[in-house]
């Protein structure tokens, strides 16, 4: 499998998206990345697992601690391969829709 | 010596975006919405400075905000009032050439579907072609991760 597969396979699960979010933020050990999560310590190491096997978060062993960290470098892969106007008239379709979804809520709520 | 056939495959290879969403307002607001700048939600939100003349053969630029800004040129082809507008477009996104962008706008029921075709995108390096399904989501997933990553 090409690098570009491995990254899209790892953040392919919604819950190894979120744990990248988390450690956007900054690093932290396993235990605190779980507590938010509805997963056991078992499940969130074998997500861990996958998302540095992609690359995309690497591991400082601090005595008992395994510290985990987020490495962005890989998601590059994935931003080159989705057009660069696929992002640009998602965000400016989204935002038209928006507004005029907040529009006529605001309107449903008046009458 | 060039034969046809390498005059051919010289040709850069195209490719087409399509969208398509339903927005909860009238054909009438939302092509008012695409052409007025000043106008919330509009497309060109964001941009640094925008210019549009909303005309056949007017003219429109815009550069987008976030850095590096990237300029935008491009001549109104159609403006078919609250039914379908088209653009020639052109930024560092289209080597140069020529895209068209169509907008076009429908009736149906209380909302309004509107298409948009951006078609003539050179599939290279600077923009790759990317498979259904692969979407806004993962767009801007990768795009806030990715801003991350270069911070």
């Amino acid at each position: 499998m090409d690098d570009l597969s491995t990254v899209l396979g790892a953040i392919s699960h919604p819950s190894r998206r979120a744990i990248l979010h988390r450690l956007a933020e900054g690093p932290a050990r396993v235990t605190e990345i779980a507590a938010p999560f509805d997963m056991s310590l078992n499940a969130v190491s074998k997500h861990l697992k996958v998302l540095e096997g992609a690359g995309l978060v690497d591991r400082e062993v601090q005595g008992r601690d395994h510290v985990i960290r987020f490495r962005g470098d890989p998601l590059r892969l994935v931003s080159d391969w989705v057009h660069e106007y696929q992002q640009f008239w998602t965000e400016r379709l989204d935002s038209l829709e928006q507004f005029f979804k907040t529009k006529r809520e605001k309107k449903g709520t008046k009458s | 010596m060039s034969t046809k056939e390498d005059v051919m495959s010289a040709k850069p290879k195209m490719l087409e975006l399509k969208f398509t969403r339903t927005i909860p307002a009238t054909p009438a607001e939302v092509f008012g919405a695409w052409l007025d700048p000043t106008h919330p939600g509009n497309p060109w939100t964001g941009a640094k400075k925008v210019i549009i003349d909303a005309r056949v053969d007017g003219l429109f630029f815009f550069a987008t905000a976030k850095d590096p800004s990237w300029p935008h040129y491009g001549r109104f082809l159609a403006v078919e009032r609250n039914r379908r507008v088209q653009y020639a477009w052109m930024s560092p996104f289209t080597n140069g050439l020529e895209s068209t962008v169509t907008v076009t706008f429908e009736k149906k029921g209380d909302d309004t579907l509107l298409t948009l075709t951006h078609a003539g995108l050179p599939d290279d390096d600077h923009g790759r072609l990317h498979e259904d399904g692969w979407n806004g989501c993962l767009g801007t997933f990768v795009g806030e991760l990715g801003a991350r990553a270069k911070g």
